[in-house]
Order: structure tokens, then sequence, then C-alpha cells
């Protein structure tokens, strides 16, 4: 068996104070000035150390605050209150919305899974991934012993093409070369985000997180020529229109094609360039791609990345969440029985570890991630950067070393929660995971088997 | 946002230099344009020269918040708050007007003109909204020059 892989964490400390949910309105007009004061009972010390973030104005009580509303309730005067602060709410939009926002900012702050500690409220359904629910009838194995105790739950995935079957001569030997396979130790690799106040040092960062981490890092080409030979081997060169021929690189272990009018002079220019790589094909996910896959993949492109929207919906069809859409892929290429020579990566709208997962039961065998990789460097998602205002946490001021401490911190965390689910289905393969729908139950069908008879009336019947 | 009522002065070109007015205004998200929408497009028109801060009531700022803008890279500061009668925590309009006149004191004790700061309550028969407000601060504080106390 090989060594557990673990990713070691370590808190890294915010640059910027983080912006709350909640704000503390404290009024010192009518005090009576009790001989004891409930802002010095605090049991957290709030009040005692108390001082301004002058950069942001925001004042230290409101990022202490643990919400046990003692204060407010004890001050005869009623002089403190609680209000939600505007600025929370004004981060991100529908899908990365600011609870998702601020959990990412703590899991890459202090490595660790966020728990409420409070129960789960609610609601217990949703649009897109929201939608489905995980099998957790094993979940007493991994908590009697921990994820990370005696059972290995391997979270490894092969990316490349794996043949049909074995072709053997008559002497035993293989008669065709086995094609080169990636693996990696998480089903996470991670691309630049769209936006964001991203600059050579940020990049640096993720270069240097993805060589910790052993995983890959799709760049644009042009960059990762940038980088020495040592680390070419995680990172993946994204070409697009126009690359030209290089002396060729051995390192490279994967390459991405786009999609277009020209991939196959591209493939070409690829192949010559980065001779031992694997090549992707990036496709958009919409309506109809499965059809063009097994034209990528006859061409030589084993990896196919279906790219979603950033708000989790494919690129056609706004009410298509990406859950279907990768659904889709998979069962088609089941039914043509070349899924297995295919491996699927998604990315597009991936902003919680639990989608990580569940894009594995849709059918993905990896992911990639854009914008959670920029929301652990403190991103607000306010999108100044695309509009050339300012970025108010200074992204691009980040040391590359604190970038790749967030950015691996937030892989420890989301890599800790794979583990969970998978310990509580009772799963000890990432590889096994994938397309695992009967681990998983979907709110549309189970409202489909219930519900779907009723006010239906057979044909040739007529209401009375 | 009314596009009218931020036409373009020249402040945004102004402020490469730091020697000419930074304005910092606190406002209650409650005022008419107070969203994060019209605060982007009027940092984007005046540049440097504002720093918006949205605040969830008047009664939510303190001297320090005034007295620290001051000090670290504001010339002049200003509340916009609700109109009289009409705060959602029923006098935090009154507790920040008090406050920000308690905080003229203090500056024009230390030699600042008290004219630095401010505070401004809307009407609930004529509202202005926040990009109005900021357009006559702007004119405003353009005639103070460079404070003082950011010279330190």
């Amino acid at each position: 068996m090989p060594s557990k892989y673990v990713i070691h964490t370590k808190p890294v400390p915010h640059r910027f104070e983080p912006i709350t949910k909640s704000g503390v309105i404290a009024w010192e007009e009518g005090c009576l000035k009790c001989a004891v004061c409930v802002k010095n009972q605090c049991v957290y010390g709030v009040y005692d150390h108390r001082h301004m973030d002058d950069r942001q104005m925001v004042d230290s009580i409101d990022n202490q605050c643990m919400n046990c509303f003692r204060c407010v309730q004890n001050c005869p005067r009623e002089l403190i209150h609680k209000s939600i602060n505007p600025d929370f709410m004004v981060m991100g939009d529908s899908h990365w919305t600011p609870d998702t926002i601020a959990r990412l900012w703590y899991q890459s702050q202090t490595g660790k899974i966020p728990v409420s500690g409070a129960g789960y409220p609610g609601p217990f359904s949703g649009p897109g991934f929201d939608s489905m629910w995980t099998d957790m009838s094993e979940i007493v194995r991994p908590t009697r012993d921990g994820i990370h105790g005696r059972e290995y739950i391997s979270t490894t995935v092969d990316l490349g093409r794996t043949p049909k079957n074995l072709v053997f001569t008559g002497e035993g030997e293989m008669n065709e070369d086995i094609p080169p396979l990636v693996h990696i130790p998480i089903p996470m690799m991670m691309r630049l985000p769209r936006f964001g106040a991203v600059n050579d040092q940020t990049i640096k960062g993720w270069v240097m997180a993805a060589r910790h981490l052993d995983t890959l890092l799709v760049l644009p080409q042009e960059i990762c020529s940038q980088y020495p030979l040592e680390v070419q081997r995680h990172l993946v060169p994204s070409i697009g229109t126009g690359f030209k021929k290089m002396a060729p690189n051995k390192m490279t272990r994967m390459v991405e094609l786009i999609w277009d009018k020209d991939w196959d002079k591209n493939i070409e220019v690829a192949r010559y360039s980065y001779p031992s790589a694997i090549v992707a094909m990036r496709f958009p996910l919409s309506q109809g791609v499965e059809e063009d896959i097994p034209t990528a993949l006859d061409a030589g492109c084993p990896v196919i990345h279906l790219e979603g929207r950033m708000d989790g919906t494919t690129l056609d069809q706004p009410s298509q969440y990406i859950k279907d859409g990768i659904r889709r892929v998979h069962q088609a290429l089941v039914e043509r029985g070349i899924r297995d020579e295919i491996t699927l990566v998604a990315s597009g709208g991936l902003a919680m570890a639990e989608h990580v997962a569940k894009s594995i039961i849709c059918g993905a065998d990896a992911v990639i991630l854009d914008f959670p990789i920029l929301i652990a460097l403190e991103c607000r998602m306010c999108r100044r950067c695309e509009k050339g205002l300012s970025c108010p946490v200074e992204i691009d001021q980040a040391d590359s070393k604190w970038v790749a401490r967030r950015t691996i911190n937030l892989m420890g965390a989301w890599h800790n929660q794979l583990l969970e689910v998978m310990g509580a289905m009772g799963i000890r393969e990432a590889r096994r995971l994938r397309g695992e729908v009967g681990r998983a139950m979907f709110f549309e069908d189970l409202e489909k088997d219930l519900f779907g008879t009723l006010i239906k009336v057979k044909e040739g019947y007529e209401l009375e | 946002m009314n596009k009218a009522d931020i036409k373009p002065n020249g402040m945004a070109a102004e402020m490469s230099n730091g020697q000419n007015p930074i304005l910092a205004i606190f406002y209650c998200q409650n005022i008419p344009g107070g969203d994060e929408g019209s605060r982007q497009e009027l940092e984007s028109h005046y540049g440097e020269s504002i720093r918006l801060f949205p605040i969830p009531c008047g009664g939510r700022l303190e001297p320090l918040h005034l007295l620290k803008a001051l000090e670290t890279f504001a010339d002049a500061a200003f509340v916009i708050a609700c109109p009289e009668g009409a705060c959602r925590y029923f006098e935090g309009n009154r507790r920040a007007k008090k406050r920000v006149e308690r905080t003229q004191a203090i500056i024009e004790s230390i030699g600042l003109e008290k004219e630095r700061l401010g505070i401004l309550l809307g009407s609930r028969e004529k509202p202005k909204t926040l990009s109005r407000w900021v357009k006559e601060l702007s004119e405003q504080t353009s005639r103070l020059g460079v404070s003082k106390g950011r010279r330190l």
C-alpha cells in the first residue's frame, strides 16, 4: 500500500480584516456607567483588544465578536445592538454567496473543515449540486477511527486513456504500448480564474502550491514557458490559436487545447512541442457536446475538460447545471462504450468541497478549480478589477509564499472533506466513486418518483 | 443611480500626486442610492479622491472612525445618514450628529478646521441620492485643500 497522502496545513493569517456577517453597534450615549460593564464581562475579551484597521475602517470588535449576544442582552440600557454588515451582503453573487466566500476564507486561513456546530437548519434542497444528497450509510466507520486513521482512503485519480483490452503476442509479451497515464493524488487541479487582481507573484504562488500538492495547474502556454523545467511537470500549458512550434519539452505531462475551428492544426503543433504529454481538449459544457467528444478521442485527446459557467450552469442553457451536464455526457459515453477510454474533467462554479465529490459521483474523474483559489487569497468577488478599480485586498501585492500556503490550506481542507464524504459512503477509492450515482439521491428524481403520477390523467380517461 | 448626478469633473485625474484633497464618506446603507453598484460607479468616476464606507446605521460611527480617517488618509470626513425621525434604529442619526459635533470640537482644539468634518441628514420631502451628496461634497472639499493633519 502506498504511503498515505496527507496535506499538512497550518494557520495562515489574513492580510486584511475579513468582512464579517454582522457588526456591533455599541452606543455610548445614555451609558449608566455601571460598576461592572457588560463589555468587561465579554468572555472573548473583544472590547479589551479593540482597534481599528485604518485601511478599511474596520473595527476589530466586528471581527472578533463570536455572536454570543451576551452583551446585547445584558446591557441595562440596551445600548449594544448587532446588525447585518452591508459590506458582507454585497459580496459575490447568487452563486458565490457571502457565506460561501466566508467559508472559503476560513478554510484558507485555518486549513480546517468549517463546522457550524449548531446543526443544519435547512434548506435541504436547492438548485444545482444542492439537489444531490450523498449516501452516509457507513458514517460510523470514519468517525470510529478518523479520516486519517487506520483505514486508507485513496483519492488518487488517473488522467489519460486506458485501453479496452490488452493484446499479447504468442510469447506472452505485450503487443502494444500502454498509453501514458498521469496520476495525481487528489482529484483537484487548478487553473487561472477569469478575473482577479492576479500578477506574476500570485501565479508563482499557485505554481508552488501545485508542486507541493503534486497536482496540476493549467496556465496559458506563454506563462508556462517562463517557469524552469523542474516545475513543468506540474503545469498544463493551455494552447490557443496562433501557437507555433517550439523546441520539444519532454517534462510536461499534460497539455490542453481548446475545441475551436483550429483544434486539428493545434494538436499537431502541441504533439511536436510536448511529445510526451497527454493531450486534453477543453469543450464548453453545452447541449450536444457528447457528439463531438468521440472525434477528439479519435484524434488522440483522451482527457476531456468540460467547462461550465462560473455560476455553475452549462454554457448554453442557464436552467441546466453542470451536474446535469456531467451526468448527461458521462451517460452518453457509457452508452457508446468509450467511457473508460476517456478521462472527464469538469470546471465552472465549483465553490464548495462537496461539489468535488458530487461532480465525481455525476461522472467526472477530476475537477479543475479556479475561483476558490482566488477567494483563498481573500478575494471578495466584487469584480472591481474587471472595471479597472483597485483591489480592496490588494491581491496583486501578496507574496508568493503566502499565496502558496493559503492555497495549500484550502486544498487540504477540501481533501479532508472529500475523505469524510467517501468514508461516510464506505468508498475507499476516488476512482470507484466516479459515476456512482447509486451512492446519491437526486431531488428531481425523487420528486418525479413520488409525485410524478399525480394530477396526470391517462389517455382515454376523462375527469368527472 | 442617475447618471446625470455624476457628471465628469476631472477629479479622478487630479488625484495622482497625493497633494489633492481626499474625502472619506461614511454613509448609512439605507440612504437612496447606497447600493454597491452605485458605490463602484462613484469610485470609478472619482478615483482615489474619495473613499466610500457603507455602514449599517449612522449610529455605528464613532469619533474614532473620523479621527482615524483624518489621521491616515483623508483631508475631510463626512457622514451621510437618514432624515430625522427615519432611522431604522430610531436614534442612530441623532447620535451620529452629536458624535460628529464632539469630534469637530476635538479637531478644532488641535488646530484643524472643523469644516473638515460634517454630517448630512437627508430630507424626507426631497431625498438626495448618494451620488448627489458625493458630488456636492467633492466640490465643497476642493475649496478646503489638503489637511494639515495629513501632512504630519
